[in-house]
């Protein structure tokens, strides 16, 4: 249990500094994927609701300290976003090697929505316009893209030994 | 087939982080210097680590850039040499005229851009979001960086200091969206503000202190707009950014059917999207915020 705690929160501290490095050069229109929403949708699909909406608290929470918007913006997108996913995942069984793509759009399109509305009810300038709703399309896209590599990372740190691998 | 299972014990769970969610961003958005520090500490463990990151992926990006670049780097130095050649003959005429309004800067005492000393800095990342317009530079506080403080580069204003730790510093972007730069015009020394807009490169020109319409062939450019006419920093008492800094250029002047006044569009004069060294300006009256 806590072997698997310590590579989660190794996973997040590696996904933030690769975000905040590497891919600040990797745009694509304009857009960058959100690499701990993408570990969310992953750990949701694996743990179910009530983890995937800590994780996400715990991992969004992180990357805003990074950010200049709102500190709690991406903890409240994540946590939103691994709720959502997690209870879809459990009221659906499927394997596929696809789901990776799917759920990352998905999950993609989720964060950014919640992000958006309650960054722009919080009075951050220009959120509510048509150029997020393009940018949020993007990234999603590019969130469904990056989270066929990120999935099997989150799987291995999410592997506990002592109970080996579980899906609700 | 779906099988949906409500759990009632999820809930508070999602009620809890949602609704500390939600008092962070309350409270941040409002200002917290508990959460800047927090901020600060977090950015500076970090620092080291990210440094590593980016200097050991640095080739790898520049082979990118280089292949995607090739053409747009050798039209670019076509073009460069040609403007090298224009502004030099241009700056010899300047002199001149620099010369006299020097004395009477002097004469009259006014703060201008010399008096403002700098610290040169690198840009290390762009924006690590995708709702920001930021850059974050290589020096914090530890080299007397705050918030508040204007930013140039070689050409022109490129924002100011948001956010600063003790080993870097985040720049908010002069086009980003609320963002907004008292300025006057080139020609006609009229007043307004520069704002940046969602979504675009361009900025807006409003609040001019006086209506002006766009210049026409014979009109002369002391009453009008002209394309290409340049806007800097206006001298107001404590104003965020010291007078004189070239802002944008004027791009277009629309003037629609039923509209009191006509709209300008500006763009930066630096190209915000490929910047590499900025100076971060210790100006004698910065303005928090």
């Amino acid at each position: 249990m806590v072997i698997r705690r310590v590579r989660l929160v190794l996973l997040v501290v590696t996904l933030t500094v690769l975000q905040t490095t590497v891919f600040t050069h990797l745009r694509v229109f304009g857009a960058i994927p959100d690499l701990c929403l993408v570990a969310t949708v992953a750990v949701a699909f694996e743990e179910g609701p009530q983890t995937g909406a800590i994780f996400g608290f715990a991992s969004g929470l992180f990357v805003d300290l990074f950010l200049a918007t709102p500190l709690g913006l991406s903890a409240l997108a994540n946590a939103g976003t691994g709720y959502a996913v997690g209870v879809f995942q459990s009221g659906f069984v499927r394997e596929s090697r696809t789901m990776p793509l799917v759920l990352g759009f998905i999950g993609g399109l989720i964060g950014g929505t919640i992000f958006v509305i309650v960054g722009g009810i919080a009075g951050e300038a220009g959120f509510f316009s048509l150029t997020s709703v393009r940018v949020i399309l993007v990234a999603a896209l590019y969130d469904a893209v990056v989270a066929l590599a990120v999935f099997p990372f989150v799987h291995w740190a999410n592997h506990d030994p002592d109970r080996g691998y579980s899906r609700r | 087939m779906a099988v949906y299972r409500r759990d009632a014990r999820r809930r508070p769970v999602l009620l809890i982080v949602l609704f500390l969610s939600l008092v962070l961003v309350t409270v941040d958005s409002r200002g917290n210097g508990l959460i800047d520090s927090v901020r600060r500490v977090a950015r500076d463990a970090l620092q080291p680590v990210q440094s590593v990151v980016d200097s050991a992926f640095t080739p790898l990006r520049n082979a990118v850039d280089g292949i995607g670049g090739y053409g747009a780097v050798k039209d670019e130095n076509a073009l460069l040499k040609k403007r090298v050649a224009e502004l030099q003959g241009r700056l010899l005429r300047q002199r001149a005229v620099g010369s006299q309004v020097g004395e009477l800067g002097k004469l009259l005492d006014l703060p201008t851009i010399q008096d403002a000393t700098g610290v040169a800095a690198r840009v290390i990342s762009g924006a690590p979001g995708n709702f920001e317009r930021t850059v974050v530079i290589n020096k914090g506080t530890s080299k007397g960086i705050e918030v508040g403080q204007p930013v140039v580069a070689g050409n022109g204003l490129v924002g100011k200091i948001t956010q600063a730790s003790g080993t870097e510093a985040t720049v908010t972007l002069v086009d980003s969206p609320g963002f907004g730069v008292g300025v006057r015009l080139e020609n006609t020394n009229e007043r307004g503000i520069a704002e940046g807009r969602t979504g675009e490169r361009e900025m807006r020109l409003n609040f001019l202190t006086k209506l002006l319409p766009a210049c026409e062939k014979n009109s002369s450019p002391d009453t009008c707009i002209s394309q290409g006419e340049v806007v800097f920093t206006s001298a107001v008492a404590n104003a965020a950014f010291p007078p004189d800094i070239p802002v944008a250029k004027v791009t277009g002047i629309e003037k629609k059917t039923g509209d009191l006044e006509s709209t300008v569009s500006l763009r930066p004069l630096v190209n915000l999207n490929d910047i590499t060294y900025v100076k971060v300006l210790r100006w004698p009256e910065p303005t928090v915020g």
